[in-house]
């Protein structure tokens, strides 16, 4: 097909590699820019979850955050913040994406430690107090860990969503690799727009990877099981994000 | 229990009828009612092809409410924004006019090969050479041209003592912004380079086609230099300074209706001729003014052409 | 100047006349938004289910399976759309395509999973009772799945609806289109009609599953007689 043909053509000219709009530069821009906004969501995220999780309150809570996160359009709520950060000094481009990233990733990392945390064998969390120690031992020591699973799924989730979002931030000025898309589009240059859609399915996929990878050396005693949209079960513990 | 099935084939039912609903066109226009005198023989409905930005489909609203009120059958076809298509819709038949810019529309014919001069009547001339080929024509060219014009901040020019694009040359630091195709566009990037001998290549942050995210970004001091269009009302308001083209890089993107040899054929020379009334009629500061209204008033394409050609007496 | 800034108009965040305006808009667009939707999960569903049954039939299937739906999942539809647009041009193809890989890992495994649920005493006693595999199949495992399957099918119906707001940057219109108005001219008022709407549509169709979930299984609403 000559749009293969053509894509061949862009990534193996050296040009097109170097310099302020080269696909080293844009990838980097997209990597830092979901990286950023991965860690912040976690940080955001996960103290509430972990805490509101051990004390087994606030289920309501994790149900609505996920499925309003997930009704609410990344496209808008880009879009929407946008004149806010022009407003607010914060310009075009970075900020504006980073919004949208970051409520994008809450949710999935949000439920899925909840749910983890919540979830943790009653027998085990009681044998812990019952060897005498204290709320936050017990949350820090044998609830946390054994969640661990489930909260990387979630992590990994949310950043494999966040990299592939990211894209859309060349359509408020961020320069990652959504502006070859942008760019091809225009020039109807499908080489540039092949390039840049492969690379962040690319991106998107080395993320699930790496993720699981590092997923499966930090908990090498158990596999994050899938319990994907089952109804919610009678501990009122929300439905944890699909894991692929 | 057959519930599962039945509720299934429900959905599905609804999905059909949502299909079904959706694929109508509505037409803007479909009157047949004539003006006083005015006859309009029997033909094919124009089919008007607008892109994806303002400007254009303001044009297809003015060409398509004056050809409307003079009796002809007019529908509208939105198109994405890109040139790429318009040609592609002129070939299956699906508009069979538009207003094109000529020496913009030239130069994709013609694989950037630099004919399009200053002179807008030779620029169309030339355009009208390779439409030929596909079966299309272009009308006589309108005064009002929208082109690429490079802009920068009073400060900026102050400062630097920046009053032609020439004068930008040595200044490597200063960022361009503009439209996602300028690295490839002739009247862009490639034009600097050849005209100028300036590469702004590794300079260039790419927004969008001289619209909000390139005035933000110029208003931000994000970019130094901004692409804006030439009938963008913001570079008065903001009393920004457009640098001159010296070296004439920027020809004549006059605006030019395009249609397709059936409608002349149907239609003949008065359909021609009326469209070359309405060209004449527009210049560039009304169609600066148009866009204003559509812009930074959010007024609509179709309340803005008709207000339009009522103050010109065509419709 | 108070009453500049007070004033409804172009530059506020909602400007309410403009939405009273442009009703008809609304519609078109509701109409393109559900369209697809609806289209992309049916689509899914059917291939799902063709899928689900496959793996249940023969197991060994299953984790090839899984795997390739993980990839299309993993893939984001973002970029499919736009590894679509050479091939296929801007329009509902292209954009209907990666929705509908989008939802099947979700359904297939919500399928697989849910008839994996039912246990295997009602299973056999299905069997004992006369029924062919293929009607157990279909009269008691998928209906006892009922509930996982709708349960994925939500997932997938929401998410697609926020998607379908991207497609507009293939040509597919819908919420989205009124999105890149506002993006084009700096009009926060359609973004928010957009926006909203999305929203709004995710809900519709999230509490019309559940109603049609609990149509589908009337049993559990009785309970269990056991006191």
């Amino acid at each position: 097909m000559s749009d293969l043909r053509e894509l061949w053509e862009f990534v193996t000219t050296a040009s097109n590699w170097w310099g302020l709009n080269g696909i080293a530069n844009r990838t980097w821009a997209h990597v830092r820019l979901s990286a950023f906004a991965a860690v912040v969501a976690t940080v955001l995220a996960l103290p509430p979850a972990v805490v509101l999780g051990h004390l087994r309150r606030g289920g309501l809570l994790a149900v609505s955050i996920v499925n309003v996160g997930r009704a609410i359009p990344s496209f808008g709520v880009l879009a929407l913040a946008l004149p806010f950060s022009i407003q607010w000094g914060f310009g075009l481009g970075f900020w504006p994406t980073f919004v949208a990233l970051v409520l994008l990733g809450v949710p999935p990392i949000f439920t899925n430690a909840y749910t983890g945390v919540r979830e943790v064998d009653r027998g085990v969390v009681e044998s812990a107090y019952g060897m005498g120690m204290a709320p936050h031992q017990v949350l820090l020591g044998v609830e946390l860990p054994t969640a661990l699973p489930l909260v990387l799924a979630g992590i990994r989730v949310s950043s494999v969503q966040i990299v592939a979002t990211a894209t859309l931030g060349a359509y408020v000025g961020y320069q990652c690799l959504g502006s070859f898309i942008v760019e091809g589009l225009a020039s109807f240059d499908d080489g540039k727009l092949l390039t840049g859609a492969v690379l962040v399915a690319l991106l998107a996929v080395v993320t699930e990877v790496a993720l699981g990878l590092l997923q499966r050396a930090v908990t090498p005693w158990s596999r994050a099981r899938a319990t994907l949209g089952r109804p919610p079960r009678a501990t009122g513990a929300p439905i944890p994000v699909p894991v692929p | 229990m057959k519930r599962f099935p039945v509720l299934f084939a429900v959905l599905m039912a609804f999905a059909l009828v949502a299909a079904a609903c959706g694929d109508d066109d509505e037409p803007s226009g479909n009157q047949n009612t004539t003006t006083s005198g005015a006859s309009v023989p029997d033909g094919p409905t124009i089919t008007i092809g607008a892109q994806d930005f303002g400007e254009s489909a303001i044009l297809a609203q003015v060409y398509g409410q004056a050809l409307e009120a003079a009796g002809y059958d007019v529908d509208y076809q939105a198109l994405g924004g890109f040139r790429d298509l318009v040609f592609s819709s002129f070939e299956n038949g699906d508009i069979n006019l538009t207003a094109e810019y000529a020496a913009s529309a030239l130069e994709f014919l013609n694989e950037q090969a630099g004919e399009a001069t200053a002179d807008a009547q030779e620029t169309t001339d030339a355009l009208n050479g390779y439409l030929t080929d596909r079966g299309l024509r272009a009308t006589a060219p309108s005064p009002a041209v929208d082109s690429n014009s490079f802009v920068v901040t009073q400060e900026t020019a102050d400062s630097l003592g920046l009053a032609s694009v020439s004068d930008l040359a040595g200044h490597d630091d200063l960022t361009l912004g503009g439209p996602p195709d300028c690295p490839t566009n002739p009247f862009c990037i490639p034009g600097l380079q050849d005209k100028y001998g300036i590469d702004f290549s590794d300079r260039f942050v790419s927004l969008d086609g001289g619209g909000p995210l390139t005035v933000e970004a110029l208003q931000g001091d994000e970019i130094k230099v901004a692409i804006l269009f030439s009938t963008s009302g913001v570079i008065a308001d903001e009393g920004w300074v457009v640098l001159e083209d010296d070296q004439g890089l920027i020809n004549a993107d006059n605006v030019v209706p395009v249609l397709s040899d059936e409608l002349v054929d149907a239609y003949g020379e008065a359909l021609v001729g009326l469209l070359d009334s309405i060209s004449a009629a527009l210049t560039t500061d009304e169609l600066t003014e148009l866009n204003r209204r559509f812009e930074i008033d959010k007024e609509d394409a179709d309340a803005i052409a008709a207000d339009w050609l009522e103050g010109e007496g065509l419709a | 100047m108070t009453a500049r800034v007070l004033a409804n108009g172009p530059d506020s965040f909602v400007w309410w006349a403009w939405v009273g305006d442009h009703l008809d808009d609304v519609r078109d667009r509701t109409v393109e938004h559900v369209q697809l939707t609806l289209w992309a999960v049916g689509i899914g569903l059917v291939i799902a289910m063709a899928l689900a049954t496959l793996s249940l039939r023969f197991r060994w299937t299953y984790g090839p399976i899984t795997w390739a739906t993980g990839v299309l999942y993993t893939i984001p539809s973002i970029a499919l759309f736009f590894f679509l647009v050479p091939i296929l041009g801007l329009g509902f193809r292209t954009a209907l395509i990666p929705l509908v890989s989008y939802t099947l890992l979700i359904l297939v495994r919500n399928i697989v999973e849910g008839v994996d649920g039912v246990p295997e005493a009602v299973k056999e006693a299905a069997d004992g009772m006369g029924y062919e595999p293929w009607r157990r199949f279909v009269s008691v495992d998928l209906r006892l799945a009922t509930p996982a399957i709708v349960a994925g099918v939500r997932i997938a119906s929401v998410t697609i609806v926020g998607l379908v707001t991207v497609t507009a940057l293939v040509g597919a219109g819908g919420y989205g289109a009124f999105i890149t108005d506002g993006l084009s001219r700096r009009f926060s008022t359609p973004i928010v009609v957009g926006t909203t709407l999305s929203v709004a549509l995710a809900v519709v169709l999230d509490v019309a599953l559940v109603i049609v979930e609990r149509l589908l299984t009337p049993w559990a609403r009785r309970g269990v007689a056991v006191r």
